[in-house]
């Protein structure tokens, strides 16, 4: 039955996303039904899923894999395998959840646009795509999984590909995400020829077995491809980019689901990379960098959309803390939280940008009277972002802090030096993530409408009800999935997982403090000239700040720019060697061929005399050099 | 008799069917002249059936084959003269060179 759920959950929407995109063009009244009925079929199947888990909570916990077919490759056979366990069940949920919201949204929000079919089927590819990755068994089910997903990505930001900055939006993630995808492909390689079985839980099992050298390596190129997917630094830059594309996308794919699945990963081969400290370290320094670094990005970025992108980094860069530290049980409570959160922060900030027509914040600014519901849901996703008890966000972010506390104090699977930097680092980034959500929210629910259309502005009002009840929807886990968090022992043995949340009282007054250090500055900033951008009274920092501390332009130098030449000279040579010397002999032959071309008059007895000299010519040479 | 002697006379035949074959305009005559050539072939293979006494008389056998082909061969050969100066009232082989190759419109590899 569960195994039936979980296999329903996939198949749904894939047959709504073949549907769609056969038959779209023929039957445009159908598209919308269609798309819902798929996610939503999904959307049950996963809520069954959970209240399984949830029941299973008294008993023994949820755990189920069944195997479908094996794929004999000669070598290490590939299994169609699915597994479900509490974990699997609620990151679906998730999915589910915000897959639905969003559909719903989608059909206001893209009201009228011309290529809305192949854009609900996309979404629908998608669903599929990432539960096959979250209930996957074996590695290389998953990789299909990955990287349809990564496709689905790549297509549905570049929607509006009329517009350049869609489609070099679309280019560059698909490009830097396959940049890591790579070291995750020989990641799998590495693993599932050691460990010979690319079945996760038979790889999970002999983890233990496998020699630090093999574990260390092949999580660390499976890393590669998690940093791609989950936008951490090195690889984050394609995710601000990718705000090219429609908002639902940005909220259902760059915020909740596709960049989580680079985490979910990981959980899913926890047992393997906790037996490889030197990766978790690599973790943690990545964690804190991504973590800092990108919350302090998002305070002077203009673009609504950007603020929350970096957001999402920053916010990602917690889960990968969290696991770093050894807690798969908090980063997935935070996965859970920052999926509710975060998805309702994008389509809110969809709804903002739909009614005002801009993505610039400084073109916004009074909209909290004309839009009571938007300013609301926002309002409380942004609590929950910056960490305001008792919203789920801060209760998520303690337990990632508690556990990076643990480990500082007690060591862990990884060095206490890297708890503290996890801990340190995030305690920063919550007071810095405290001042752009304050600004966000200032800039746009605040002081006088502004811009150069300040007048109908004025008149902005909330959106369709299918706009506006998924912003509902989603504002109830925003604020009540933390509470699940008040029983330490609850969350993590839904998950399956033998461990509990640490939430501690120094680390949750401290980050509270900190909170409000951070949300006061912006305030007095704001509070001296409520027109402005708090972020100018950075000064010349919140030009770097704004740059994302240039690594674009870093990148841009160093690898686009040298790339572009070495193209350009193997185009030059291409066209100056190959196609020179190709063309070259063609005209040789030919102008070699015109001399002989006077022969071939036409008089048939002119060639048979060439004929007879021919042959007697032969007869003569055959018979003296004989 | 020798040998020679039948062998010079087709040699003789042979290269006077060259000639034709190769000078004459008209195209009769150049299918008489290759008729001589292939007689000066006969004569060659009658020749040597009985220099070799041959049991199985091959070389006749073989004659008789040409003789046989030669006749078809001309059949066809003067219908195609008959059909070609019907329709150009004239037979001359140095006036009938419509497949030469055109030297103008000489095709060029692209660029």
């Amino acid at each position: 039955m569960t195994l039936l759920l979980a296999a329903l959950a996939v198949l749904a929407p894939a047959v709504a996303a073949a549907a769609g995109l056969l038959g779209g063009g023929r039957w445009p009244g159908a598209v919308v039904p269609v798309a819902l009925a798929g996610t939503g079929v999904t959307l049950l199947a996963t809520l069954l899923l959970a209240g399984q888990v949830v029941r299973s909570g008294l008993g023994a916990p949820l755990a189920e894999a069944t195997h479908l077919a094996t794929v004999p490759t000669g070598t290490v056979p590939i299994g169609v395998d699915l597994h479900v366990d509490g974990f699997a069940a609620l990151v679906s949920l998730a999915v589910g959840v915000v897959a639905f919201a969003v559909q719903v949204y989608s059909t206001a929000y893209l009201k009228g646009d011309p290529r809305y079919s192949s854009y609900a089927a996309f979404v629908s590819l998608f669903t599929a795509a990432m539960l096959l990755v979250v209930f996957a068994d074996d590695l290389l089910v998953l990789l299909v999984g990955w990287e349809v997903m990564g496709v689905c990505s790549y297509f549905l930001i570049g929607h509006h590909w009329e517009q350049e900055d869609a489609r070099a939006g679309a280019v560059k993630a698909i490009v830097v995400t396959r940049l890591g995808d790579v070291g995750f492909l020989f990641g799998i390689f590495t693993l599932g020829i050691a460990a010979k079985s690319f079945n996760i839980g038979q790889v999970n099992a002999r983890a233990g077995s496998l020699g630090t050298t093999t574990l260390t390596v092949a999580t660390l190129l499976l890393l590669c491809g998690v940093v791609g997917k989950s936008a951490q630094f090195p690889l984050h830059t394609w995710l601000p980019d990718a705000m090219a594309g429609p908002t639902p996308v940005s909220a259902l794919i760059h915020a909740a689901t596709m960049v989580a699945a680079g985490i979910y990963l990981v959980t899913r081969l926890y047992d393997v990379f906790l037996l490889a400290p030197a990766t978790l370290a690599t973790m943690a320094v990545i964690a804190a960098v991504t973590m800092l670094g990108a919350a302090l990005a998002a305070v002077a970025q203009a673009d609504i959309k950007r603020v929350l992108a970096y957001s999402t980094v920053s916010q990602l860069a917690y889960l990968l803390g969290g696991l770093a530290v050894g807690s798969s049980a908090a980063a997935g409570f935070h996965l859970l939280t920052h999926a509710a959160f975060k998805a309702l922060l994008f389509l809110a900030a969809g709804s903002v940008i739909h009614a005002v027509g801009t993505n610039l914040m400084r073109d916004m600014g009074g909209l909290r009277r004309g839009m009571p519901v938007t300013f609301v849901t926002m309002t409380l996703g942004l609590g929950a972002l910056a960490g305001v008890p008792p919203l789920s966000g801060f209760f998520s972010k303690e337990a990632v802090l508690g556990a990076a506390e643990e480990t500082a104090r007690h060591e862990g699977p990884v060095g206490a030096w890297a708890g503290w930097v996890v801990l340190v680092v995030g305690l920063l980034t919550v007071a810095v993530t405290a001042a752009y959500a304050t600004r966000l929210w200032l800039m746009t629910f605040f002081h006088e409408p502004r811009g150069a259309g300040g007048g109908p502005r004025a008149t902005a009002h909330d959106p369709a009800p299918a706009m506006r009840w998924p912003l509902v929807a989603l504002a109830v886990p925003t604020v009540l999935l933390g509470l699940v968090g008040l029983d330490r022992h609850a969350l993590p043995r839904w998950l399956g997982l033998d461990e509990a949340l640490h939430i501690g009282v120094v680390t949750s007054v401290l980050s509270v403090l900190l909170a409000v250090a951070g949300a006061g500055t912006v305030l007095v900033a704001w509070r001296r000239e409520p027109a402005a951008d708090p972020a100018r009274s950075l000064g010349r920092a919140a030009v770097v700040l704004a740059h994302a501390f240039y690594v674009d332009d870093l990148y841009d130098r160093a690898v686009v720019a040298p790339v572009r030449l070495l193209a350009r000279s193997v185009g030059w040579s291409d066209d100056r060697v190959v196609v020179a010397g190709v063309a070259g002999s063609g005209r040789a032959a030919q102008s070699a061929a015109r001399a002989l071309q006077r022969t071939e008059a036409g008089n048939v007895q002119a060639y048979l005399t060439g004929l007879l000299v021919g042959v007697v010519l032969l007869a003569v040479g055959v018979v003296t050099l004989r | 008799m020798p040998l020679l002697m039948p062998l010079l006379v087709a040699a003789l035949l042979f290269s006077i069917g060259v000639y034709g074959v190769l000078a004459r305009r008209n195209a009769i005559l150049v299918l008489m002249a290759v008729e001589l050539m292939l007689n000066a072939v006969n004569l060659n293979l009658v020749a040597f059936d009985v220099y070799l006494k041959d049991v199985l008389v091959s070389g006749q056998v073989f004659t008789l084959f040409v003789i046989t082909i030669a006749a078809a061969e001309v059949g066809l050969g003067l219908s195609i003269v008959l059909l070609v100066f019907r329709n150009r009232e004239t037979s001359a082989l140095d006036d009938l060179v419509e497949l030469c190759e055109d030297t103008d419109a000489s095709p060029t590899v692209p660029r």
